[in-house]
């Protein structure tokens, strides 16, 4: 079991009573992600759909990697990482 | 007493407050960055607020001061095992015991908690026509929420562009409440759909009095939804969003546009129209009102009244106009803001 901890954009936070961070616990990104819905049940509608997949334009990193760029959501979540959630500028 | 204006817009929400309805300050923005799409008070004093993203979905917020907002846990979603996407709150409707909120992709939820958690109403959302309905241009919403002010188990939901639907057992069933309405896109199968209602208004003192800005023009029905007529007499266009009812006076204040495939004002005349005959007939009403050519539309959910004389309205250009003698004269609040979605007043 790692520890990590899940970073949120300033959008989310200001409807979140200021939180900005959440220190979390899990082996794969799914487990982080599920362990951050359990501390604050609020933040699940602004990141996944219906149907627990990543908003279209929600993108989220572990440290500097991209998670879009991969298929799998058991990546593995090592002691000390960051997952970032961002909106995707995607457009202009 | 006072009034309290939620304007919500494209970005975020503004309250503007006024002692006299002259003199105005703007606050804001509420929910930097979102898109606030509706507000109302709850019989309780609490405030409620939907907000919306492109990017990180819908919600519900409450407040008890309208400063410090607290957004709830458990707001209106469709099932997981569900194909339907909560795209945006349009609407939110709040009585005495019981809530309401209209939702794109069309829907209607129920709360019995103050806004605290919501339910869907399947009655309605799994109607048999449910996969024939169609969307209109903002989308497949339901955008309105009536409940007869004699009785709470009745309650009307305006569905675009599928039309208006009736309870008369507090949810239980619906029928479609389209008769005489020119059909804007006609089903195969389900010949009472099809129909794009863009706003209601109801009586208060009677609930079987309605008037509906339809996709096809103005129409008002005398027996709770079950024939509606056409009255457009004065008006420039069949075309519009709004239709606001002033309790006291009894007057209808509506913005025509040119037709649905422009949906700007009509020759850029920004013109509010009212009718004092129960919408026999229909004035313009302008004065304090700009004269220079207008091109910006009024959207379904931007025009209020305050329960004490007082009008307002904002366009896709993100002005606010107020009037305060039932759109006699006109002032335009101190703010440009982004394109106005939604209006709320309030006397306080």
């Amino acid at each position: 079991m790692a520890s990590a901890t899940v970073e949120l954009p300033t959008m989310i936070a200001n409807v979140l009573g200021g939180v900005r961070r959440l220190e979390v616990n899990g082996t794969t990104l799914q487990e982080v992600l599920q362990d951050a819905f359990e501390k604050e049940p609020r933040l699940r509608v602004h990141v996944v759909d219906e149907h627990g997949e990543f908003r279209p334009h929600v993108l989220c990193f572990i440290n500097e990697d991209n998670t879009r760029w991969h298929e799998r959501r058991d990546l593995p979540i090592r002691d000390g990482d960051k997952i970032t959630i961002l909106q995707a500028v995607s457009g202009g | 007493m006072g009034t309290v204006v939620i304007v919500g817009t494209e970005k975020g929400g503004f309250i503007c407050r006024s002692e006299n309805k002259r003199e105005w300050t703007v606050e804001g923005p509420l929910f930097k960055g979102w898109k606030l799409t509706a507000t109302t008070r709850s019989p309780s004093g609490r405030w409620l607020a939907a907000t919306a993203s492109r990017v990180y979905g819908a919600a519900v917020h409450v407040s008890d001061d309208l400063k410090e907002w607290r957004q709830i846990e458990n707001g209106p979603a469709w099932a997981a095992d569900s194909d339907r996407k909560m795209n945006q709150i349009w609407t939110l409707r709040a009585g005495a015991n019981r809530h309401f909120a209209g939702v794109d992709q069309a829907g209607l939820f129920l709360s019995e908690d103050d806004g605290e958690s919501w339910q869907p109403v399947p009655a309605l959302n799994e109607h048999a026509s449910r996969p024939n309905w169609f969307p209109g241009a903002g989308g497949l919403c339901a955008h309105v929420v009536l409940v007869d002010p004699n009785d709470e188990k009745r309650v009307w939901v305006g569905i675009s562009a599928v039309g208006v639907w009736r309870t008369d057992d507090g949810g239980e069933t619906w029928l479609a409440k389209n008769e005489g309405i020119r059909v804007a896109i006609e089903d195969k199968e389900f010949k009472d759909i099809g129909f794009c209602v863009h706003a209601l208004a109801q009586q208060q003192t009677d609930g079987d009095v309605l008037w509906r800005q339809d996709h096809t023009g103005m129409y008002r029905s005398t027996d709770g939804g079950d024939h509606w007529t056409a009255c457009m007499e004065g008006l420039p266009s069949w075309f519009g969003f709004p239709v606001v009812r002033d309790p006291d006076s009894g007057r209808l204040f509506c913005f025509p546009m040119e037709s649905d495939e422009y949906r700007m004002p009509v020759k850029g005349d920004l013109a509010v129209y009212t009718s004092d005959d129960r919408g026999d007939s229909w004035q313009r009403r302008a004065e304090g009102l700009p004269t220079h050519p207008c091109w910006a539309g009024v959207l379904r959910g931007a025009m209020a009244h305050d329960g004490g004389g007082g009008i307002y309205f904002g366009d896709t250009a993100g002005a606010v106009y107020a009037s305060a003698d039932g759109a006699e004269s006109w002032q335009a609040l101190p703010c440009t803001l982004p394109r106005v979605l939604s209006i709320e007043a309030f006397t306080v």
